[in-house]
């Protein structure tokens, strides 16, 4: 072998700068991915107009109703209300950030980049976790004022300083930042955006309200654990269904629900080859 | 430097890649030919750590792909599939490689200029042409300055001046001490390239030559020989010591004789007293001797009667 011509390729000179894959750089080339496409952009523009949208618009409507002496609806329920639908953005967000990776290909370049398979799950489910947290909070501090306004209105305004909807606001941020990581281990797990989308709608929204059907304790608690039961709860100031588990209670039963679901999908993505 | 050893994969019962053993050298091409199906592709996603081996393994540098500390400093790669998110600009696409190693913003504009992308740098890589995706491909390689470069069939759909363009900087890239492995299912197009050849059918390492080497065996000529005594004749020329194989399925008169001049041959003929109808002396093209390596073994034996050409 020529060692002398193989030189310039691997000089000791430029192995000074000993260039390391960290977990910061990994975190810094997959915040770089998620800003650079568009469909970050309209899945978040999504979230927080439906979030707030919605929420305005049902305050609007219901503020009267509410506010009549005959009422037995929570109205804590109402003020962030449109996080319901905006929640799905979330969710299809989460699932994007794998799954795009698959159809595009994309995913080859980044373990050439980065062959550690671990590693690359978790700055994946940091940084899309970190961004829906700040994001979530904010929306939901955003649905609140403009719910709030015309709730208050009819003079059956809350107080923002109360201590649940101190909950509830940051209550947003975390829901939704645990229900972008759910759609993205199964992004993960299925490797395809429709499929993975259909699923987790399935999960969160239909089969969470069709347990109800199941009779008995066991449907009862069925319903108390489905993911999207659990973990919505911190959300809300009030519930409409108060069968519900306590909010900080559900919310851990969804972060660990979730956290499961990724160290399934997480030890596939180890196995599989790419 | 690339080393196989036992390097075996399987998707259910299939054996793409059968416990092959091969070293990629720096400082020049190494060709990986083989015809579609041969197991090129598959080789070179194990060496990338993409897929996982079923047995065997394999290194760069010394190092399994995901032991390297740094990969795009030391290994760069352009795979068959198009592995870009079509929805980002060729500049971010390499801002965000670039970011995961490391490496400079100035390097990214750097390879930028070096694949000539600059105009369209900023525009989402999903409108790119064939041409234009490949040269990005190709950035993405180069990024950091890898001592080891992969190409999987660079050249598949490209007009002929990416094709010229291609050869020229796999050349350059192996002159300047880099280790440099290019697959291609194209005799012709490694005969331009590839200094090293590494042959593939069916999962196995057919030959594992030098080009020169390879051309020298496989471009020798054999002559063809009509007789209508072609049995007596067969039985001279082997008696003389050379070698003598049916010159045609379906024409009995017709001998393939290698080892000697047409002269030799008529001055034999004439010696016994058969005559001859056809003398003509044939260059083996090197298409030919690619096709021959590579045909099912079993197909090979009951048409052509005559040993492998090369390594092996
Ligand atoms: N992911 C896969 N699943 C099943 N079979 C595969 C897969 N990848 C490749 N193969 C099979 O392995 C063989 C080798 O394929 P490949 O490595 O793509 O060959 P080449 O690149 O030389 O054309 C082919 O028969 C192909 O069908
Ligand atoms: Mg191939």
């Amino acid at each position: 072998m020529t060692t002398a011509t193989l030189e310039p390729a691997t000089a000791p000179a430029r192995a000074t700068a000993a260039p390391r894959l960290t977990f910061g750089r990994l975190l810094d080339a997959e915040w770089t991915k998620l800003r650079t496409v568009r469909s970050t952009v309209w899945t978040l523009t999504a979230f927080v107009t439906l979030s707030v949208g919605l929420t305005a618009l049902i305050c609007l409507a219901a503020a009267g109703e509410l506010s009549a002496a005959d009422n037995d609806e929570p109205v804590g329920a109402f003020v962030t209300w449109g996080l319901l639908f905006g929640q799905l953005a979330a969710l299809v967000l989460g699932v994007l950030v794998a799954s795009a990776e698959y159809s595009s290909g994309m995913i080859r370049t980044t373990l050439a980049a980065a062959p550690r398979r671990w590693p690359v799950l978790a700055a994946k489910t940091t940084v899309l976790t970190g961004l829906l947290l700040v994001l979530g909070t904010i929306t939901s501090v955003a649905s609140f004022l403009a719910g709030n306004y015309f709730l208050s209105r009819e003079g059956i305004g809350l107080e923002i300083s109360d201590p649940e909807a101190l909950r509830a606001l940051l209550g947003g941020g975390l829901y939704v930042a645990v229900l972008g990581a759910f759609g993205l281990g199964l992004g993960v797990l299925m490797r395809h955006t429709a499929g993975a989308v259909t699923v987790g709608i399935a999960t969160i929204f239909v089969v969470g309200n069709l347990v109800n059907l199941v009779p008995g304790a066991f449907g009862e608690w069925l319903m108390k654990l489905m993911p999207g039961n659990a973990g919505s709860a911190i959300a809300n100031v009030e519930q409409f269904n108060p069968e519900l588990l306590e909010p900080w209670v559900g919310f851990a039963v969804f972060a660990g629900e979730t956290a499961l679901l990724l160290a399934v999908a997480g030890w596939l993505f180890a196995r599989r080859d790419a | 430097m690339i080393t196989a050893d036992g390097l075996t994969k399987r998707y259910g019962d299939k054996t793409a890649v059968d416990a092959i053993d091969f070293t990629v050298r720096p400082g020049s091409v190494t060709g990986f030919l083989g015809p579609n199906g041969a197991g090129k592709s598959t080789t070179m996603r194990m060496v990338m750590g993409l897929d996982h081996p079923s047995r065997g393994s394999v290194t760069v540098n010394g190092r399994a792909y995901r032991d390297l500390p740094a990969p795009l400093h030391e290994v760069g790669a352009l795979l068959e599939a198009k592995a870009i998110h079509g929805g980002r600009s060729a500049y971010n696409h390499l801002l965000w490689l670039a970011k995961s190693n490391g490496i400079s913003r100035k390097r990214v504009d750097e390879v930028i200029g070096l694949v000539g992308l600059g105009e369209v740098a900023r525009k989402r890589s999903g409108g790119f042409s064939l041409g234009m995706g490949q040269r990005l491909g190709i950035a993405a390689a180069l990024l950091g300055d890898p001592g080891v470069l992969l190409f999987d069939e660079p050249v598949n759909g490209l007009d002929p001046e990416g094709i010229r363009w291609i050869r020229t900087l796999i050349r350059n890239l192996a002159a300047e001490g880099r280790t440099v492995f290019v697959s291609s299912h194209l005799m012709s197009e490694m005969a331009l390239t590839a200094d090293h050849l590494l042959v593939i059918g069916r999962g196995r390492i057919l030959a594992d030559t030098g080009m020169a080497d390879f051309i020298a065996r496989n471009s020798a000529a054999y002559v063809r020989v009509r007789s209508p005594h072609a049995a007596p004749l067969a039985t001279a020329l082997t008696g003389a010591g050379w070698a003598v194989s049916p010159g045609s399925d379906d024409d009995r008169t017709a001998l393939r004789v290698e080892g000697a001049t047409a002269k030799q041959i008529g001055d034999l003929a004439g010696a016994h007293g058969l005559y001859l109808h056809e003398l003509t002396v044939v260059n083996a093209s090197l298409e030919e001797a690619f096709m021959r390596l590579t045909a099912d073994s079993v197909e090979y034996h009951a048409r052509i009667d005559q040993p492998i050409p090369a390594g092996v």
